[in-house]
């Protein structure tokens, strides 16, 4: 992995998570206005302030679980996890994780850090859970790469499981056990 | 049972009048055990579940021999974003098991759904590990097995791991080999 911002080195114990405020709509701006960052997810890249307040008061809080990704508690990235009763009642034991992190933030092993943080504090606060799953675009190599350092088993290819900005994709399905930790 | 003709296996809609035949396989736990379904327990169950859960299904359909149900075999649709993809399952009664028909009737079923679902891509299906007979169906009938999901799903209080299997609309039909 190339160090090309050596002088931007991230300390990973800056890292935390807490909940989105109004106060923080500037800063999950510069995330969701990057058209790097939203190429895989089903939205489009938005710099509205109202769209960004709509996210934190109405979005944030629909996930079982959803935090800001924050460094030196400015927030660079958000994670969550979904409960997969939604679409299938007999699988509410298991949670889908979604994150996104500011492009300028990518190639520092902070995303597989915060996984594997978020991977323990889900199986400890949410007991009843005995998977955790990931869905990644084939595209997606490097979404790929930090689910694997985290420690997620790959465990096949779902053809033309979505549908995402009208066009029908391929996803890596990955997943961590409760027991693999 | 070694002249079953695979040419009189076909596929319609229930009919209340299937209910004893239903109450025949699907009163069956070997046929019940990788299925949802609660064994059933009486003809007025059985005419209960297919007036209220065969007949207005989306895409279901009674597997027969000579007209008689034997079977079922299910297609439910996803909603909204997701309708692009589809779950298959089916069942057949034991005394049938061992002669291609749940293959013939998958065959037949999935060329029907892609022409009934005109929004499907992906039709998927998901077995048991252990079960490899449901397998053997799933790649006869052209099926691509993509993985195995652990810990996937709750079967009757058991978690189970999955094996997933798809068809999408553009894959081809195997030969007719059965």
């Amino acid at each position: 992995m190339m160090e090309r911002d050596r002088e931007e080195r991230v300390d990973l114990a800056q890292i935390s998570f807490r909940t989105l405020e109004l106060s923080d709509v500037d800063d999950v701006l510069v995330w969701t206005s990057d058209e790097k960052v939203a190429k895989f997810c089903s939205w489009e890249p938005y710099s509205s302030k109202d769209q960004g307040i709509d996210f934190i008061q109405n979005r944030a809080s629909e996930f079982l679980w959803g935090k800001a990704i924050c460094l030196n508690d400015r927030p660079i990235g958000f994670i969550s996890l979904t409960s997969c009763s939604a679409t299938d009642k007999s699988r509410e034991k298991s949670a889908e994780l979604g994150y996104v992190l500011g492009s300028k933030y990518w190639s520092k092993g902070i995303m597989s850090y915060v996984v594997k943080q978020v991977m323990k504090v889900a199986f400890s606060e949410f007991p009843h859970l005995d998977r955790l799953e990931a869905l990644v675009d084939v595209e997606n190599v490097g979404s790929q790469k930090v689910l694997e350092k985290a420690g997620f088993q790959r465990e096949g290819v779902l053809r033309k499981y979505l549908v995402l900005k009208g066009k029908s994709r391929d996803m890596v399905i990955f997943s961590v056990l409760s027991t693999d930790l | 049972m070694s002249n079953l003709d695979l040419s009189k296996v076909s596929l319609r809609p229930f009919k209340l009048t299937d209910a004893d035949d239903f109450l025949l396989w699907a009163g069956d736990d070997r046929v019940t055990q990788n299925l949802r379904w609660k064994t059933c327990g009486s003809r007025e169950e059985a005419l209960a579940f297919i007036r209220e859960v065969c007949i207005p299904h989306p895409w279901r359909r009674s597997i027969c021999l000579h007209d008689r149900s034997i079977g079922f075999v299910s297609v439910y649709p996803w909603s909204g974003d997701d309708r692009c993809k589809a779950d298959i399952g089916y069942a057949l009664a034991a005394d049938y098991w061992g002669h291609s028909i749940a293959t013939k009737a998958v065959k037949m079923a999935v060329p029907q759904v892609f022409k009934d679902l005109p929004h499907l891509l992906r039709l998927q299906a998901f077995t048991s590990p252990e079960n490899k007979a449901s397998q053997r169906v799933l790649e006869k009938a052209g099926f691509l097995k993509e993985g195995v999901l652990r810990k996937y799903t709750y079967i009757k209080g058991n978690i189970k791991d999955s094996v997933v299997f798809s068809f999408l609309s553009t894959d081809e039909f195997p030969h007719d080999d059965c």
